[in-house]
């Protein structure tokens, strides 16, 4: 399978420099993958794409623990009762199917153009794919499990922490694959509307500003870098952390 | 030991009110093995959750010494006839070892580890301490359930069914070592099934059911020795009077 993969992605490369070496694409909006590659290296060379990509993951990260702390307390509030439950429901109902980038012209007003605002923007769109998911892992706890974890005497805080958390583990993970998928796509929206912030701009900037110079190569150099990191969470980081865990423990793909 | 005294207990479905449980009386000696033998439908499984603390019944009451019933406790173990009742995230050995370590039981790690070793020998599970649970066969499953259950040295063993999904040579080998089991502890246990020669085999009284609403039909005793070889004439009546009294 992941042989296939590289063997497609291969082809596809291949395809896109037949293209561009035809002679009937302009280098100026169609660059070859040797210009590409010459981009990517020059501009992480000069330290400006890779101090952009590190200024965007740190707010990525800031914006997905937040995220994930909210969700976890309101997952556990909607666990406190049916009046608190309906409310979290309720909450999610009006709040999940609002895109993040709606919201920009009202966080613009609120919180200024400034880093918290992008933020905002990230926890928004990591809170609520994560709560729903978390509540369907509790959701989908067997009952069996509960059981046994009263008959050995867990209660309260305890049974939640030992049997329902790591039973939700499957949704958990996917629950965050798809916050992370979420968060990145704000945040690039994002900081290619606010413009600069801070001094820096972060991946999205980046991309926008080398339009402005003209600088396709250097647009689709950035465009690589977002692939990579993104290939990089998904096959690798998530990849391992499923191996140690859900499929390790049989309890993958329920 | 345990005593019930006119439980009674239904379920509401929407408009409808099914009753369950009709005024069931009964005790269990210290250390005998009881079994609830009864078709599906007699309550049987519901009985067992009141007595563990799991469900509340409508009227009466459930006592275990002087005490009365009121939530799960550590003291009365219930093994349920699911595979699943092991905690997938945890290695068999984690498995036994977590109760224990949860009730603060045994000091240290170490002893608590011991001790489960030891329990796993005795249902010969030692070799699989390292496996995760999905890694087992369904016997093998049941087998550290009991391993679980007992290195808690819970006085009260709540067995619902626990052999009822597995193959008849599986069921038969697990009969035996729980009895052995039983001989060693000197634990309670009461033993829910349908099978009526799982009830002689194990019980030293047997509770026939009857059907929904579930009620007691009659209480057998059985005081045949052990180990039992049910092929015996005895035995033989014993099954057919047991039989008549299921199948009115």
């Amino acid at each position: 399978m992941k042989n296939k993969k590289l063997i497609w992605i291969l082809l596809l490369l291949a395809l896109w420099q037949a293209v561009a070496l035809s002679g009937r694409v302009s280098p100026l909006t169609f660059p070859s993958l040797g210009m590409i590659l010459k981009a990517l290296v020059s501009s992480i060379m000069a330290g400006e794409l890779l101090s952009q990509t590190v200024f965007s993951l740190v707010i990525i990260l800031e914006g997905l623990l937040i995220g994930t702390l909210l969700a976890l307390v309101l997952a556990i509030v909607s666990r406190t009762g049916d009046t608190m439950n309906s409310f979290v429901d309720t909450l999610i109902t009006l709040a999940h199917p609002l895109p993040g980038i709606a919201l920009l012209p009202i966080i613009i007003l609120w919180l200024g153009t400034g880093r918290s605002a992008i933020v905002f923007i990230i926890v928004h769109s990591v809170l609520w794919p994560l709560l729903l998911n978390i509540i369907a892992g509790f959701k989908a706890t067997p009952k069996l499990y509960s059981d046994v974890g009263r008959n050995i005497g867990l209660r309260g805080i305890k049974l939640f922490y030992d049997i329902y958390m790591p039973s939700s583990l499957p949704y958990l993970i996917s629950g965050f694959k798809i916050a992370w998928a979420r968060s990145w796509r704000a945040l690039i929206s994002a900081e290619m509307v606010f413009g600069a912030v801070g001094g820096k701009g972060g991946l999205g900037w980046y991309i926008f500003k080398q339009r402005v110079f003209m600088d396709t190569a250097g647009m689709f150099a950035a465009l690589l870098l977002i692939m990579l990191i993104g290939i990089l969470i998904e096959e690798v980081f998530f990849n391992k952390i499923e191996k140690q865990t859900i499929r390790r423990w049989g309890m993958a793909e329920k | 030991m345990i005593e019930l005294k006119e439980v009674n207990k239904s379920f509401k479905r929407d408009q409808d009110t099914l009753k369950v449980l009709e005024n069931i009386s009964f005790t269990v000696e210290k250390g005998e093995i009881l079994c609830i033998l009864g078709a599906s439908g007699s309550g049987k499984s519901t009985l067992l959750r009141l007595m563990g603390g799991f469900d509340f019944c409508d009227s009466g009451s459930i006592s275990i010494g002087s005490e009365a019933v009121v939530s799960p406790s550590p003291d009365s173990i219930l093994i349920f006839q699911d595979f699943n009742q092991l905690l997938p995230w945890k290695t068999v050995l984690q498995n036994v070892i977590y109760p224990m370590k949860v009730n603060k039981k045994y000091g240290s790690e170490q002893q608590r580890r011991d001790r489960a070793m030891e329990y796993l020998e005795m249902v010969q599970l030692a070799d699989f301490y390292n496996a995760y649970p999905h890694q087992l066969s369904g016997g093998m499953k049941q087998r550290a359930a009991i391993a679980r259950a007992l290195a808690l040295e819970p006085s009260i063993l709540l067995m619902d069914e626990p052999f009822g999904s597995l193959d008849a040579l599986t069921r038969q080998s697990l009969q035996e070592l729980l009895l052995q089991i039983w001989k060693r502890a000197g634990v309670t246990i009461i033993f829910v099934t349908h099978d009526i020669q799982e009830a002689i085999i194990l019980a030293d009284r047997i509770i026939v059911m009857d059907n929904k609403p579930g009620r007691i039909k009659d209480i057998v005793q059985n005081s045949f020795d052990r180990p039992r070889d049910i092929s015996g004439g005895d035995y033989l009546e014993l099954y057919h009077r047991l039989y008549s009294m299921l199948s009115v």
